[in-house]
């Protein structure tokens, strides 16, 4: 027998990480009269991409140090020029702000012995990233502020689907993790907020939560997203990182380079430029790794002890602090090792390429009253600092819709369906352990779809992925908490068929090793400089051509390409 | 006591009282997650309990409620004698402190107690006020080196002090943290021997951190005189003085420095290599066009890349073209 | 269909000594939910292998009764 708890609310944010605090604390800002939920499948507290903290912001555009259209130049050549300029400028107009509500906060920016801002240079040009060396709090002082702008939480609940009546989003559902009530919340506007999809490809260390993602985000918006109707886009382009081999989270090289470290070949030469991650820095990269120059590194080992110490004690208080005791278990130092660096898995993640939900300047989507905001919600590049300042718009859109739209019955049938969906796994007890269900799927993902694409495989995955339905229907769960990871692994299946499907129709290779497609290795912007969108149309995907929106800070692409490597003459 | 607190909040509040060491763990824990302001009277009498672990928890959750009105009691944990007490004080008080605070932390630092004044030196930094200089300069001469150093580092936060002779005389300090640290300093002081003594510690102290942060500090002066003494550190024993001077000569240099910089093209360090080739491109004389050719074969990336930008820059200045 | 208990090594290890039974801490704090008491002893254990090795569970624990290990498939 399950309980069925009914919730209502005027604003319901789905995640309730970097993006879903902000927003919830600007809906409400925005009227604090209305109601806003943040519906979290873990504990706000510590939760998302940054529950650990963060080491430094990578997107920071401060008076003085770059302008919001340099920031936009940039962002358009990182990206190939397949992008919404007019939303990457928000992130460049809204991000000081940002920052300077934060610091109000108490989130601890690094800052010169004036108090002014301390940015370092690791993009190509302009000084955009600020250090954070006390950041790992952050998270605790979002936490404050939701509370202290009464927005409601709700912990371990997570979230299924939208619900969608009229062509208007209208709440969600979802269920209770630790007890499996069924939870039904009826919403005037949804903000989708749930990160990127990080357990997509299969870490190479075999262990289905090493990944550098934090990986209880699986996806659940892109799915979620696509299920209630709304656009996605830039699938094709995925999220591949330079990562600490096996430990799968970030060696930090744009935090350790001022200090004189950089990522070097086995020689401990450098081969790659620039530290800042895109697609083409990762092609160079991958290439060097197939050249037979590999392995790559962190090279730290020419530093003396006391710049050492102090990049570790950065290092090891933030973002992923148990790289400390990674390094000590193999009894590896940086004063005599490189950090040994690799390739990371295939991922889906605007904040660090592109792929996401369709959104415009605004965080709306293509479905009336549902927004999305941070990793999940497509804005290139957009880090931490494109979550904040995506939450910030998300909520106060959202709130403004909220004034002129009444709450709607659930749909009785549709939430009869949805619900025996969800409880499937727990009428099979001994079913296939989702571990089992989860390691196939993601293999299968490694196998074809992995960079370098090419048209054989992915055909292979696609029709793997379509047949994994099937699949899915043998899973069984003991509990609610065996539930909630069957539930991911839906979103994951349905997250690896965008991706095949996005890849194959985009018949070019472009962002370097994120869309490099073997039997299309050469960009080809005649026919594929527009957006790859997909929605559901009749129970089916569908993929089309979006034209990009006319630039409003003109680049040359011809001329300014991301000259990761060397063009000596 | 405290009647007039919510019924979620009570129990462990009570349970805060108990004699029982474990319980008032459980208590101050459940109350730090709870995170409600409510708490901030239980959770700041709870700084005076008799366990460390409960003193430490209690300036977290304090910490996280970031209430102004436990600044005075968080102050007190400043001379606390358990060390992870007052690291944990200290942290918290770098994010509470406001400048409203000022003269309670002068007040403070006149107290004799070594642990409290070390952190009030370092709280000072937070609040940039020139006010407090007359009470910063007498740990200039203090007999423990902790507070030399705390001193002369807050002076570099004291915006709007450009001299000050008590300064200069640390950079004969025996104890090389507190020359590094007059030495970064000095960087931000105007006193007529400043550049001098700079000069002189770039390329005789025997610390190479101390000549390392002179390099560094030169470049915010911009001052010609120094050129030749940064020509000489560019054969330096130590190549993050070699690399800290070329950049510095990236901003001032003439052609004297020139065949010092050429030198350092060949040095074992990548980094110095390449910014050696970027200084040599900002002073622009075509007579280093053919020892920039040599390095644009370096094995290392981004020598390769900035030498071909120096020698762009350097042909574009004279309309030569490339 | 069958299922077996084998054994794995687990992140997470919690000194039952120390562990508090009234305290919650960890369990709170763990963003994948896989610490839970065992009802019998109100210790606190790791009951599902997904561990993010992301630390706030030992960083919380008042007692500091929590060690945890980077997975063993990892290190």
């Amino acid at each position: 027998m399950t309980n069925t708890q009914h919730l209502k609310t005027d604003v319901l944010v789905v995640g309730g990480g970097t993006a879903g605090t902000m927003a919830a604390i600007k809906a409400k800002q925005a009227n604090p009269e209305a109601e806003v939920l943040i519906l979290e499948k873990a504990n706000i507290r510590r939760s998302g991409a940054i529950a650990m903290g963060m080491d430094g912001v990578n997107t920071a555009v401060i008076p003085g140090n770059s302008t919001p259209e340099q920031y936009v130049r940039e962002i358009t050549i990182a990206n190939d020029g397949i992008l919404n300029q007019k939303a990457v400028y928000q992130t460049g107009k809204l991000g000081y702000e940002v920052i300077q509500e934060l610091d109000s906060w108490g989130v601890k920016f690094q800052k010169d012995t004036y108090g002014n801002y301390d940015l370092k240079q690791v993009h190509r040009v302009g000084k955009y990233v600020l250090p954070m060396p006390e950041g790992k709090d952050l998270k605790k002082i979002l936490t404050r502020q939701v509370k202290r702008h009464k927005a409601k939480v709700t912990n371990r609940v997570m979230a299924t689907r939208v619900m969608v009546k009229d062509g208007r989003a209208r709440g969600a559902v979802g269920f209770d993790v630790r007890n499996g009530d069924f939870v039904v919340i009826q919403a005037k506007a949804v903000v989708l907020c749930t990160g990127a999809c990080g357990r997509l490809g299969l870490p190479d260390s075999g262990y289905l939560y090493g990944t550098y993602e934090n990986p209880t985000n699986a996806g659940d918006g892109y799915s979620m997203a696509y299920h209630a109707g709304a656009e996605l886009t830039n699938i094709e382009c995925f999220q591949i990182n330079p990562l600490i081999k096996d430990y799968n989270g970030p060696a930090c090289a744009y935090v350790a380079s001022p200090f004189g470290a950089y990522t070097a070949n086995a020689e401990g030469h450098r081969f790659v430029s620039c530290d800042y991650w895109s697609g083409q820095m990762m092609l160079e990269i991958w290439k060097e790794l197939n050249s037979g120059k590999g392995p790559i590194q962190l090279k730290m080992t020419h530093l003396d002890e006391d710049t050492i110490s102090e990049i570790e004690s950065i290092l090891w208080a933030n973002e992923r602090p148990s790289r400390e005791r990674f390094h000590q278990s193999r009894g590896e130092n940086y004063r005599t090792h490189g950090v040994e660096m690799h390739i990371s898995e295939i991922g889906l993640c605007s904040g660090h390429s592109a792929s996401g939900v369709w959104v415009n300047e605004k965080a709306e989507t293509t479905i009336p009253g549902l927004y999305a905001a941070g990793d999940m919600a497509s804005v290139p590049h957009n880090y931490m600092i494109g979550a904040f300042v995506f939450g910030r718009l998300a909520g106060v859109a959202a709130m403004e819709y909220v004034r002129d739209v009444a709450h709607l019955e659930p749909d009785a049938d549709w939430l009869a369906a949805e619900k025996e969906r969800i409880y499937k796994p727990l009428q099979n007890p001994d079913g296939i352990p989702h571990t089992q269900v989860e390691y196939k799927l993601r293999r299968i993902v490694n196998d074809y779809l992995q960079p370098p694409k090419n048209t054989h495989k992915m055909d292979i995955a696609l029709n793997k992925f379509v047949n994994y339905h099937d699949t899915l229907d043998l899973m069984g769960a003991r509990d609610p908490h065996e539930l909630m990871r069957c539930m991911e692994v839906h979103f994951i299946r349905d997250c690896a068929e965008m991706a095949a499907r996005a890849s194959l129709y985009r018949k070019e290779s472009r962002w370097g090793l994120y869309h490099y497609r073997i039997d299309y290795p050469e960009k080809n912007n005649e026919e594929w400089f527009c957006h790859v969108n997909l929605k559901q149309e009749n129970g089916n995907m569908t993929l089309f051509k979006r034209p990009v929106e006319p630039y409003i800070v003109d680049v040359n692409l011809e001329e300014e390409v991301y000259d990761v490597k060397v063009t000596s003459k | 006591m405290y009647d007039d607190i919510s019924d979620e909040l009570k129990p462990w509040v009570e349970m805060l009282q108990s004699s029982v060491l474990e319980d008032r763990l459980v208590a101050v824990k459940t109350l730090q997650h709870m995170g409600d302001e409510e708490a901030i009277a239980p959770l700041i009498q709870a700084l005076e309990d008799e366990d460390t672990n409960i003193q430490k928890i209690a300036i977290t959750a304090i910490w996280e409620l970031t209430n102004p009105i436990a600044v005075k009691p968080l102050m007190a944990c400043l001379r606390a004698p358990d060390g992870e007490v007052r690291e944990e004080a200290l942290s918290a008080l770098k994010e509470l402190i406001a400048p409203a605070d000022l003269l309670m932390l002068l007040d403070a630092i006149q107290e004799d107690n070594f642990y409290m004044q070390l952190n009030v030196l370092i709280l000072l930094r937070k609040i940039h006020d020139a006010q407090a200089l007359p009470y910063v300069l007498p740990f200039f001469e203090s007999e423990k080196e902790e507070l030399r150093e705390a001193a002369i580092t807050t002076l570099r936060y004291l915006n709007q002090v450009e001299t000050c002779p008590p300064a200069l005389n640390l950079m004969d300090d025996p104890e090389v943290t507190v020359r590094r640290s007059t030495t970064l300093t000095l960087g931000y002081l105007r006193d007529e021997e400043t550049v001098e003594l700079l000069c002189e510690a770039l390329t005789d102290d025997p610390d190479w951190q101390v000549r390392r942060n002179a390099a560094q500090s030169l470049v915010l002066h911009q001052d010609d005189s120094s050129i030749p003494w940064l020509g000489k550190a560019l054969s330096d024993e130590h190549w993050q003085v070699r690399k800290f001077t070329a950049r510095t000569l990236q901003e001032i240099a003439d052609d004297s420095v020139i065949p010092a910089l050429i030198k350092c093209l060949t040095d074992e360090y990548s980094d110095i290599r390449r910014d050696a080739a970027i200084a040599l491109g900002n002073i622009g004389n075509p007579t280093v066009l053919n020892a920039l050719q040599q390095t644009l074969d370096d094995p290392d990336a981004d020598v390769r890349i900035f030498s071909q930008k120096a020698s762009d820059k350097i042909r574009e200045q004279q309309g030569v073209a490339s | 269909m069958a299922l077996t208990n084998q054994r794995v090594d687990v992140p997470v290890i919690v000194d039952e000594s120390k562990c508090l039974e009234k305290c919650h801490a960890c369990i709170e704090v763990c963003p994948l939910d896989v610490l839970v008491k065992n009802p019998e002893t109100g210790k606190a254990y790791m009951k599902y292998d997904e561990c993010w090795f992301c630390l706030p569970c030992e960083k919380e624990c008042p007692t500091n009764a929590i060690t945890v290990q980077i997975p063993f498939l990892l290190r």
